[in-house]
């Protein structure tokens, strides 16, 4: 029998969580409905689900909190979108950083969040990262570069914060999470497409020379990513993690 | 031609004036009542001494042989009268009953009483100066010669005057300055008085009055605070609790056959919840942020925040390079500029980024060739809910919300934003930035 994944979708408002699984059962998904983070824990003790949306500005259960245990618990491997009803990047980032996959803010279109449940599906399946970031605040560190995978950009040496547009953070995160991999572009695509996959129509080659430059890197002989002929790329320093730094 | 006095302009003058003017009259007062008293006390001392001197002195000159007087003369002289042994010089003669004569010719007629024949004379040009003309029992002539004069002031009295009038500039200074730098010291307050900063209490020490004001200041500061952040408090929970019910309606929306009537209502509900995000996020901006100021390479935030654009498919193109390293607080520097290129790209369709770095500061220029904004109206665009009335705006579905923040997060900043029309159309927003060494 086909797989059918199974989605567990965390909301305390009762017709949100009702439509939400009516509209992923419309599209071919199997879900089940609770309203808080003591329903959640005990439909989890008998259950194993693919995927958990989870809304985390809920009464009495912080969501943040419930993200947390879910991330040292049993169910540590299981993805994570969180539903945020503030559109405030600070939400984001602690989302980001307690351990969800992806994150969408109230008010959403049921589409999208088909669509991103599809993404975070095919992201954690597809190529399952070498290095695996599970606490918060963590920095990537490699040659003379810092990354903040929570405020999503590049720390120099001196501390001087270098920006990074978002597709650009992807892709180097892709490269960070798959250190010393060679990586074709088909993969790389798969991998960067995460929230704006319509959107994302730049080349991947484009994208390379453009973090290239962004990380100082010659690209003639490139130091960070090397290109691979006829394969895609590789990243080629070692990657290290760093615990919050200030 | 005439001459008006001014009235001084400052406080501080005025009171200086009024102090001092005051306390140099009194002081000229009691310092002219004490001399007066003096000289009436020394005068009347003087008389009388005068008195018993010449009656003693014509007595020894009456009774010595003629030959021996003119011994005696120096010393029966004094300091403002001696005696000469001559019928003296003529002048004008002195009645002694008329009104006008010196009191030393009253004295000097008691002193003799009578017993010698007497007459005075007087001399123009010198005050006060007469003789006193007397005939000795022998019938002698001898002249009193009387040059009266204040008794001399003592040569420390200048000093001590001016030591005063020191003194009393001294004190009207100090106590004009004690009166008025509290007064100073509140309108600075009020003038920096920044409700949505965090608020500087005023020191609630010093004299009664004083604290009384800075402890009515402090409260009013306190209550307008609080009323500032009811207000944001009240737009940001509206906002807030919309988005469920918008939610709700908009997973009920993706349940409905295609139709005009869904697309309608899709179309409304994006309004709804464009409004509430920019009510939560103008709130915010107002009520200030908890972001930190971090070292930004320049030239890689606003690379990074045009490929965001460009990669959405946006026709957004920086021109320029700053090679500028700032401290800033990133989010609130990206949703300025994120604002600002919203707004252009919704009336215009499309972007250009300037960016110049001066010696100590620097501008980040968001221009577009749209329709711009009338002249008039140019100020009040940056005022929150403000819309550009014309019918344009409409379709497009504004907040009136986007400028406003980008405005307070400008100021938050430490910059400021400032919006003109460009010469042959389209609207210019320059956000200047301080530039530190």
């Amino acid at each position: 029998m086909e797989h059918v994944d199974h989605i567990l979708i965390v909301d305390d408002d009762r017709e949100i969580r009702e439509l939400v699984g009516n509209y992923l059962k419309k599209n071919g998904l199997r879900t089940t409905v609770v309203a808080d983070g003591r329903q959640m824990r005990s439909f989890l003790e008998a259950n194993t689900v693919d995927l958990i949306v989870l809304d985390i500005m809920m009464p009495g259960d912080d969501g943040l909190q419930v993200c947390r245990e879910l991330r040292v618990g049993k169910h540590k491997a299981t993805p994570v979108l969180m539903l945020t009803a503030r559109n405030d990047e600070t939400d984001r980032i602690i989302g980001l950083e307690m351990g969800a996959d992806d994150y969408l803010t109230k008010p959403f279109a049921a589409r999208e969040l088909l669509a991103r449940i599809n993404a975070v599906l095919r992201r954690t399946r597809m190529l399952p990262p070498n290095l695996v970031v599970t606490e918060s605040g963590r920095l990537l560190g490699f040659g003379r570069w810092q990354l903040d995978t929570s405020a999503r950009h590049l720390l120099d040496q001196d501390g001087t914060l270098v920006a990074l547009s978002g597709a650009e953070y992807r892709l180097l995160r892709v490269f960070l999470d798959h250190p010393q991999r060679v990586l074709s572009r088909d993969q790389l695509l798969n991998l960067t497409q995460g929230r704006e996959a319509d959107l994302f129509d730049r080349s991947i080659d484009l994208l390379v020379s453009r973090l290239r430059q962004r990380l100082l890197d010659d690209a003639r002989e490139p130091a960070y990513i090397k290109t691979v002929r006829s394969e895609g790329y590789v990243f080629s320093l070692p990657v290290e993690i760093f615990g919050a730094s200030a | 031609m005439s001459f008006r006095l001014q009235w001084p302009r400052t406080l501080a003058s005025r009171l200086s004036l009024i102090f001092l003017v005051g306390l140099i009259l009194a002081q000229a007062l009691s310092f002219g009542a004490q001399y007066y008293e003096r000289f009436q006390s020394a005068r009347s001392t003087m008389l009388g001494n005068m008195r018993n001197d010449v009656s003693t002195s014509i007595a020894i000159l009456d009774r010595l042989p003629a030959q021996e007087r003119p011994a005696w003369l120096k010393q029966l002289s004094r300091t403002n009268y001696d005696y000469l042994l001559s019928v003296g010089e003529s002048g004008a003669p002195l009645d002694p009953e008329a009104d006008e004569v010196p009191v030393a010719v009253t004295s000097i007629s008691a002193a003799l009483g009578g017993a010698h024949p007497l007459g005075f004379t007087r001399f123009a040009g010198e005050q006060k100066h007469f003789q006193a003309h007397v005939r000795l029992s022998d019938g002698s002539p001898v002249t009193i010669d009387v040059r009266p004069a204040m008794p001399p002031l003592s040569p420390w009295l200048p000093g001590v005057l001016l030591g005063q009038l020191a003194l009393l500039i001294a004190c009207t200074w100090l106590a004009v300055r004690i009166a008025i730098r509290p007064l100073a010291r509140l309108a600075n307050a009020v003038d920096t008085l920044d409700p949505n900063a965090h608020p500087v209490m005023l020191d609630e020490q010093g004299p009664i009055e004083v604290a009384h004001a800075a402890r009515a200041f402090n409260a009013m500061q306190t209550r307008i605070a609080a009323y500032l952040k009811e207000r944001m408090q009240l737009l940001a929970a509206i906002s807030h609790d919309l988005q469920t019910p918008i939610t709700r309606m908009k997973l009920r929306a993706e349940f409905m056959d295609d139709s005009v009537e869904k697309d309608k209502l899709w179309h409304d509900l994006g309004e709804m919840e464009h409004l509430v995000r920019e009510g939560v996020a103008y709130a915010r901006s107002i009520h200030g942020s908890t972001e930190e100021s971090r070292r930004t390479d320049l030239d890689a935030f606003l690379d990074s925040l045009v490929f965001d654009y460009q990669d959405m498919g946006k026709d957004v193109r920086l021109i320029g390079k700053s090679a500028a390293v700032i401290d800033t607080r990133p989010q609130a520097l990206r949703r300025v500029l994120v604002n600002l290129t919203d707004n252009a790209l919704k009336f215009a369709g499309a972007a250009e980024v300037w960016v110049e770095a001066h010696k100590d500061s620097l501008a980040i220029t968001v221009m577009d060739r749209g329709p711009g904004i009338a002249d008039a109206e140019l100020a009040h665009v940056l005022q929150p809910f403000y819309r550009v009335e014309n019918s344009r705006n409409r379709d497009t579905g504004g907040t009136g919300l986007g400028l406003a923040i980008a405005q307070q997060l400008a100021m938050a900043l430490g910059g400021s934003l400032t919006l003109s029309n460009r010469e042959g159309g389209g609207l210019c927003a320059v956000l200047k930035l301080p530039l530190q060494p």
